[in-house]
């Protein structure tokens, strides 16, 4: 299929599955300058189904750059007002979202001071956001453009044909009818979620090479697949690709050893053969081929960072999996096999939001891939049974 | 890893930021300008923090979200300015702005209806500006970025360094101190605007092919050239190049009829053959080869626009004329020859209060080519009698 076809296809997929745009809505889309291919045929797309107004804000790394090297430091984290205001305006209008992912210069900040680099995040901005997310006003969905920069770091070199062929098959271009394919797929993940939350499952099982770990659950967790929903009831699919359902663990109950099965991108590094040991839900050991100190670093950020936030489960039919492809972009690679987040976790995923047994609080969240065809997943019931998940990447529950 | 930096792009960016926006240490920079324009934003944003910016405020547009909106929104959507951009525009009061030119895709728009093309400015927005303008609170300019759809439409081949010569050349940063250069021809041209001045004439008389038209001149108006000053003391040049002296016309006393000698490119069409005829100042008929109908939506756009806002005399010394070329920019073709604009006021020509002849209400402001070695322009003095101007290119007014 060609690049454009793919780009209106996407477009259409995001506009009509992801976000689901509904007539007379405005609708705000976020990228890069190297994303305008993708977000022209949003735009484009946005309005064939009604929006009221399509509002595109474009960002530029490199003006961030030059931010980041020269202005004030009071100015690193400043807001200007007009984007607050836009941004209460989105939350307000009850706004559908299209954001974009696919970093085009990754390593274009490398260089710069790394507090300044920290520092440089429009802080009233992120809070805006923050608790828009959280009071559930929008529909929203996050897609990605391939660009060159991107394919680079996938490839090795800028073949954006490979890229767009890895991407189309991971978000169901290739099918006869994508939207329909997509209404299938989220379905399907919903069964799952249906079915694990009728487990009562007290705690996940994971055994394999180098790995045997348990995580226990909360009365109040919750799955969540593809599928979810704003305060008007609006569904939506806020990743696309997503192959995942997953949950938010208690905090304190995990133990025994993990050992990851795919590499993990990092502060710019790529950590191999990483070896996690906790007890008592706080992660207490930390080996790894390389980049170990990475990791150790990251656990120091806050008092809550060391435990679990999240746990996902994803089979063999992951198309991201199934690609065998490093995307070097959380979007697609958490998408790849089974993982688990240590750092604070989604109060979607609880019944009750202020359950006093999740970690929530933390600044950081980072998901590693623990699943493949040799690990083997059960889950321990709160009525005493074992009932296997996952064997040799096989969904084991009725689909 | 820093870019790679094109040091042409730099230091013309640098020249822009030291002569035409003159930006003050502390100062703001606020630039828009299309996406396809990003690597001279991306310069411009450097230049602008090196020479003390607080914050530079970047705002990417992008013709093919306009294109979308007009093919496929609805009519609320056309010409709508969100509450947050009005609110981005107050803000740039006391502030360095820059605009820029070179259209990547002159004809982009052309297949849609001129009408809806014309009626749709962000009319909210532009008040904002005009308002800014009338005030002189902006330290403003506008300046190009060679591009190949820019190249292809001036050369039929996409030679961006062809273009790039003849910017560089226009805008003197191929001298080898172009910032003298400017001072030098700053100087030149503001002596012509003081004798016009010390002249008062009446009225102006252009007569050539296709063209014999009187416009009454305003005795509160001055001629002027090259540089303004802002209300608080900070002198700039809007434009980049700029070799004009203009002055704001008596609204209400044209008369006669105009040929235009450049193809006017205008809201993503270009109208060639343009002929206008004024009655008591107003422009009364609208014909064309090519393109009438846009510029009868832009008139039909406020009742103000169909009356004069500027006059301006350009002669053969013309860095711009030189060239030979029709750059398709008004930013160009303005300085190749002589002009006039119909649409809002230079409200910098005015001194004291905004009289009954100033049109000083409308939201559009479009300049059209009408001078070459075939055209006549003559002084009018308040006796009747008529003194050469321009005559076969050729400045006469030494004194």
């Amino acid at each position: 299929m060609a690049t454009d076809e793919l780009i209106e296809r996407y477009a259409e997929l995001a506009v009509r599955v992801g976000a689901n745009v509904q007539p007379g809505q405005l609708v705000e889309v976020l990228g890069r300058v190297e994303h305008a291919p993708v977000i022209r045929a949003v735009t484009r797309a946005a309005y064939a189904a009604g929006a009221r107004y399509v509002d595109v804000l474009y960002s530029d790394q490199h003006i961030r750059r030059a931010m980041i090297e020269t202005a004030p430091a009071d100015v690193l984290s400043w807001t200007p007002p007009w984007l607050l205001s836009r941004a209460k305006d989105i939350g307000e209008e009850k706004a559908a979202i299209v954001a974009l992912t696919g970093e085009a210069e990754p390593e274009l900040l490398a260089d710069l001071p790394g507090e300044r680099v920290g520092k440089a995040r429009m802080l009233e901005l992120a809070e805006e956001n923050m608790r828009q997310v959280a009071a559930m006003l929008n529909n929203w969905t996050v897609i990605s453009c391939p660009n060159e920069g991107w394919a680079r770091t996938v490839f090795g070199e800028p073949d954006m044909d490979k890229l767009w062929e890895a991407v189309a098959f991971c978000v169901r271009l290739d099918e006869d009818d994508p939207v329909q394919a997509w209404r299938d797929h989220v379905e399907r993940l919903e069964r799952r979620v249906v079915a694990l939350d009728a487990l009562g499952i007290d705690a996940l099982h994971f055994v394999g090479p180098g790995t045997d770990l348990t995580v226990g659950l909360l009365d109040e967790s919750r799955w969540k697949g593809a599928d979810s929903v704003t305060m008007d009831g609006l569904h939506y699919v806020a990743n696309m690709p997503t192959e995942e359902v997953f949950t938010t663990p208690a905090k304190v109950r995990t133990n025994g050893v993990v050992t990851s099965t795919r590499p993990l991108e990092l502060n710019g590094q790529v950590i191999r053969g990483l070896v996690v040991t906790f007890k008592d839900g706080k992660i207490v050991d930390v080996q790894a081929e390389n980049g170990a100190e990475v990791v150790r670093g990251q656990l120091d950020t806050d008092e809550n960072a060391p435990f679990l936030g999240e746990v996902s489960l994803v089979d063999g039919t992951s198309r991201v999996g199934q690609t065998g492809i490093i995307f070097s972009d959380t979007l697609f690679d958490e998408n790849a096999t089974c993982h688990i987040a240590y750092g604070g976790g989604y109060t979607e995923a609880l019944s009750d939001p202020d359950a006093p047994g999740a970690n929530i609080k933390s600044s950081v969240h980072t998901d590693f891939m623990i699943g493949g065809p040799e690990v083997a997943v059960d889950a321990h019931t709160r009525d005493g049974r074992v009932v296997p998940l996952l064997r040799s990447d096989v969904w084991q529950l009725s689909d | 890893m820093a870019a790679e930096l094109d040091e042409r792009l730099e230091k013309y960016a640098e020249l822009a930021v030291k002569v035409g926006t003159n930006l003050q240490p502390g100062q703001d920079l606020f630039i828009t300008a299309i996406v396809q324009h990003a690597p001279l934003v991306r310069a411009l944003t450097r230049a602008g923090y090196a020479a003390g910016a607080r914050y530079v405020d970047v705002l990417y547009t992008d013709q093919h979200v306009r294109k979308a909106k007009l093919e496929l929104g609805p009519e609320g959507a056309v010409g709508y300015s969100p509450e947050w951009l009005k609110e981005r525009w107050s803000a740039m009061a006391g502030n360095a702005t820059f605009g820029t030119t070179g259209d990547p895709e002159p004809e982009l728009l052309a297949g849609l209806d001129g009408q809806l093309v014309g009626r749709d400015r962000m009319t909210g927005v532009i008040e904002i500006a005009m308002k800014h303008y009338s005030d002189h609170v902006l330290n403003w300019s506008g300046l190009a970025y060679p591009n190949e759809g820019w190249a292809t439409k001036v050369f039929g081949k996409p030679d961006v360094e062809k273009l790039w010569e003849a910017v560089a050349f226009c805008t003197r940063l191929n001298e080898p101190d172009p910032v003298a250069a400017w001072q030098e021809h700053v100087a030149k041209l503001k002596a012509r605007a003081a004798i016009l001045n010390q002249r008062k004439f009446d009225a102006i008389r252009y007569r050539g092919p296709g063209t014999d038209l009187t416009v009454g001149l305003l005795d509160q108006a001055d001629w002027l050239a090259a540089e303004f000053t802002t209300a608080s003391g900070i002198p700039y040049v809007p434009n980049m190049p700029t070799e004009e002296v203009f002055t704001t016309p008596d609204c209400r006393r044209a008369e006669g009829y105009i040929t235009s000698t450049k193809p006017l490119a205008l809201a993503g069409d270009v109208v060639e053959g343009l002929k206008v005829t004024f009655k008591d100042g107003k422009i009364v008929e609208v014909d064309a080869k090519h393109g009438a109908d846009v510029v009868r939506g832009q008139l039909a756009s406020d009742e103000r626009a169909a009356y004069l806002g500027e006059l301006a005399l350009v002669d053969g010394d013309s860095k711009v004329g030189q060239t030979g070329l029709t750059f398709f920019d008004t930013l160009y073709d303005e300085n190749a020859t002589c002009h006039i604009a119909y649409g809002f006021a230079i409200v910098e020509c005015i001194r004291g209060e905004l009289g009954e002849g100033v049109n000083a209400s409308s939201t559009v402001h479009t300049d059209f080519m009408v001078g070459g070695p075939q055209l006549d322009v003559d002084g009018i003095t308040a006796a009747g009698e008529a003194v050469p101007i321009l005559r076969e290119d050729v400045w006469q007014l030494t004194s």
